[in-house]
């Protein structure tokens, strides 16, 4: 996921400066990873560079320096041919489950009961975000957010499934190869 | 030309249809089964009835016959047992729109997936026809075989007519049969969709009125027939006008009850409901509010027996008493017995119709039952009682047949008053005739309550499993 | 009447059940809790259906024991059986628990009636719980004329109104979309959390099954793997 255009995305609608920035994509994007302010504050300036935005200026209203930033002409058409851009639909699944399930019947282990591990960790995290979506107050955008990754959850969960009632023919494909 | 030819070639021919038919029936519902075995019943019966109308009918004149106490040895007398027999006829049919029943949302599923199939209109058609067309071949040749049996025992050489009445009842029956079947079918054939989920005519269908103004009209033609020239005069012609006369008025009252019968379930089901302070009162009710046409169907036949009945019991009272006066006047023709044997012979008949029309209620209570199933077992896992669905199926037959079996009631008292009134110059009360209504209202409680071990089984949990 | 948290009003041990000569349970166990939120997961035929049916009293086990609050269920008289499912247990299945020609309305009432109360009174309560599963405006419909989420959330209401100990679910969301099945269960979570009934619910979906407490999940008749207590 590209950062940068995010925080292109959230200087849209105005002047801004980093830490305000990083709690405003905190709070659209409730299920994503927090930014680290380090992050807001490497990508400004590397959008900054790249002539995608520009130092409004610098303002310290009893408190410490905020440098605000605005987004330029460059910046709002590169904004909008990314938004405009489909996404690849995932070419390359890293699927670090599937690998642990073939790497531990080559050494061995005990790849049902792994299985089994991992579907009762993602149950729980199901759980978890079932819970925050379902909480009295709860906004569209956090049951949104919850929503996609309890599908994708829920995608993983359907393959260990299938995948833990097919173990026996898998040992004996992963052995005789 | 060479279109028809592969799609004779596609669908298989008759042949085809056929082994589809079987196979289909084959691998059907038990129910199914109970269809075809009570549907061989009922043409059986009604093979049976014609085949005696159709050797009674070409006689003419004077003959001696060993049943009926005399009645068949004179054609007056004789066309009153032909008569009797042709109003025994509407019960049977009854039973076999009944038996028709049996099973039927299943089988018209059945057919309606093997239009979705892709089978063309027609051959749903015949397999349907095919199916009813069989169970009643196979009924009409039991009878057949029967009668013709028991008729050479009693009369060495029957006439040649009475030979081609016979063949043309065997074959009638399986005709009729086919031909009904086929055109109960005309919605699934028109809308397989709309039979897979099971829409509902709000009323009464169109073939239902012009068969009532058909009727209506017939009616009126006797009528006037009877007033402006005398048609019974002209001898074949009167001896097909009677009987038919009376039999068309017969099928009349009961398309009237049906009307009535169905106007007043809707309303009485829209009061009750909206008042009901218990649950068996409510969802008895409401049943009716939502299909008040079920109930008229299904009790077209007792309303017409019950006046029928009620009539009678009057009409053979005023005729006893006056049958005891005339004896001891000792201006008899015959003996007292042969006039009192027709009576006797007439209140069987009635006695039979009843049953028929009774065990057609019956008939009709566990189909209603047996197509519910899935909801009422789910309604027990509920925690509804049994008691209380139990009460409910008996309720859904009594509220609608009370004011219904009231109506036939005092209108047949009222015939057997006036017919009392004709012969006898004082005032004849038919005290046994209210007796009638009350007797076949128990009836068709008790035929309702054959059900009940049925809805137990029915309750089963293990009918949850099927959607 | 209510037990304390944790105490088991409901648990059964080495269930079996056949239907004909396929066995649905081959010994299965189970425990719920009091208010607790239980799923049971599992493919189909791994007999789901047949361990709610035998906990909820609908069938009897052909070995092991059922019990409920101190008693056999599996040995209770039917009578018995009918009075409790009524007064202490509430139903709901995927479809058909709904009687087509009642209102809604009397559909959520009819438990009420069945217990005794008015017409009146069964009615104007009946309101109160459609208006808690946002389906007021439908009262006056019958179940045919309802979309599947709305006759679900009649159906949870006709569950809940006698105020049941356990609610039995069994996949209560099989027939719905996304969006109607995160109504019905949002609506069955929050009111059975509110007023502390348990539910025992039967799911093939994980989505569906994460709305409870704990799952377990069922194969070949046994239960064969407990969750983690939330």
């Amino acid at each position: 996921m590209s950062t940068r255009h995010i925080l292109l995305g959230l200087l849209a609608a105005g002047p801004s400066h980093g830490y305000d920035l990083k709690r405003r994509h905190d709070e659209r994007f409730p299920q994503a990873r927090p930014l680290a302010y380090g992050q807001v504050y490497t990508t400004l300036q590397r959008l900054v560079r790249d002539g995608l935005a520009r130092i409004e200026g610098t303002e310290s209203e009893g408190g410490p320096e905020r440098t605000t930033y605005r987004a330029t002409e460059d910046g709002s058409r590169e904004l909008a041919r990314w938004a405009r851009e489909i996404a690849p639909p995932a070419p390359f699944v890293t699927n670090e489950i599937f690998a642990k399930v073939v790497v531990s019947i080559l050494s061995g282990g005990d790849a049902g009961a792994y299985l089994r591990a991992q579907r009762e960790a993602h149950m729980e995290r199901m759980r978890e975000l079932t819970a925050v979506k379902t909480a009295k107050g709860a906004d569209l955008a956090t049951v949104l957010s919850a929503d996609y990754a309890l599908n994708h959850l829920d995608a993983d969960l359907r393959w260990m499934t299938t995948t833990a009632a097919r173990l026996t023919t898998l040992t004996a494909e992963v052995d005789s190869a | 030309m060479s279109d028809a030819k592969t799609t004779r070639a596609r669908t298989g021919g008759p042949a085809g249809d056929v082994r589809l038919a079987w196979l289909l029936t084959k691998g059907s519902d038990r129910r199914e089964w109970w269809r075809v075995g009570l549907t061989v019943v009922g043409a059986a019966g009604a093979a049976g009835l014609g085949l005696v109308i159709a050797v009674l009918v070409p006689m003419d004149g004077q003959y001696h016959i060993g049943v009926g106490g005399g009645l068949l040895d004179q054609p007056g007398t004789r066309d009153g047992v032909v008569v009797a027999l042709t109003l025994l006829l509407v019960p049977v049919f009854g039973f076999l729109g009944q038996c028709a029943r049996i099973g039927a949302v299943h089988r018209d599923r059945r057919l309606a997936a093997l239009r979705l199939a892709g089978a063309a209109p027609p051959q749903v058609r015949r397999i349907a026809g095919l199916e009813t067309g069989l169970a009643c071949l196979a009924g009409s040749v039991l009878a057949t075989v029967v009668s013709v049996a028991v008729l050479l025992r009693m009369w060495h050489h029957p006439a040649p007519l009475a030979w081609a009445g016979i063949v043309t009842v065997a074959l009638l029956v399986p005709a009729a049969g086919a031909a009904v079947s086929t055109l109960s079918l005309r919605r699934v054939v028109a809308s397989p969709l709309g039979v897979v989920r099971r829409t509902r005519p709000a009323g009464p269908g169109r073939l239902f009125l012009v068969a009532t103004v058909l009727l209506g009209v017939s009616a009126l033609f006797v009528t006037a027939a009877a007033f402006v020239g005398d048609p019974f005069s002209l001898p074949l012609f009167g001896l097909a006008v009677g009987p038919l006369a009376v039999f068309a008025l017969c099928l009349l009252v009961s398309a009237v009850a049906v009307w009535l019968t169905g106007w007043w379930s809707g309303r009485l089901g829209e009061a009750l409901a909206s008042r009901a302070g218990s649950a068996a009162v409510l969802i008895a009710a409401e049943r009716l509010r939502a299909d008040p046409w079920a109930a008229a169907r299904t009790h077209a036949a007792v309303l017409l027996v019950t006046v029928v009945g009620t009539g009678f019991v009057g009409v053979r009272q005023a005729l006893l008493a006056d049958l005891a006066t005339l004896h001891r006047e000792h201006s008899l023709a015959m003996d007292v017995s042969y006039y009192s044997s027709g009576l006797h012979l007439t209140g069987a008949a009635i006695g039979v119709a009843l049953t028929i029309v009774i065990a057609a209620l019956a008939v009709g209570t566990a189909e209603s039952v047996a197509t519910r199933r899935r909801g009422l077992a789910a309604q027990t896992a509920a925690g509804v009682p049994r008691a209380v669905l139990g009460r409910a199926l008996l309720l859904e037959t009594a509220l609608p047949l009370l004011p219904a079996v009231a109506v036939a009631g005092v209108g047949g008292t009222g015939i057997g008053v006036w017919y009392a009134s004709l012969t006898a110059d004082h005032l004849v009360v038919p005290y046994a005739a209210p007796l009638v209504p009350l007797a076949v209202y128990a009836c068709c409680l008790l035929a309702a309550a054959t059900s009940l071990p049925l809805l137990r089984r029915t309750l089963h949990p293990a009918e949850l499993r099927y959607a | 009447m209510n037990n304390g948290d944790g105490k088991v009003p409901l648990a059964a041990r080495g269930l079996t059940k056949a239907h004909g000569r396929t066995e649905a349970l081959r010994g299965a166990s189970v425990e719920l809790g009091a208010g607790e939120i239980l799923a049971v997961t599992g493919a189909s035929g791994s007999g789901k259906s047949t361990l709610l049916h035998c906990l909820a009293g609908i069938v009897r086990p052909d070995a092991g024991e059922v019990t409920y609050a101190g008693e056999r269920l599996d040995r209770l008289p039917e009578r018995r059986l009918s009075e409790l499912r009524r007064s202490d247990f509430g139903v709901v299945f995927q479809f058909g628990q709904l009687i087509p020609e009642l209102t809604a309305l009397d559909n959520v009432a009819l438990p009420l009636m069945l217990a005794g109360t008015s017409r009146g009174e069964a009615r104007a309560r009946a309101g109160e719980w459609l208006e808690r599963f946002g389906v007021r405006g439908q009262g006056e419909l019958r179940p045919g004329e309802m979309s599947g989420g709305q006759a679900q959330r009649t159906a949870l209401a006709r569950a809940l109104v006698t105020g049941p100990r356990i609610v039995f679910a069994d996949e209560p969301t099989g027939a719905l979309d996304s969006l109607a099945t995160e109504q019905v269960m949002t609506s069955l979570t929050h009111t059975a959390r509110e007023t502390h009934t348990a539910v025992l619910l039967i799911t093939h979906d994980a989505q569906v099954a994460a709305y409870a407490d704990r799952d377990i999940r069922m194969t070949d008749g046994v239960v064969a793997a407990a969750g983690v207590t939330a």
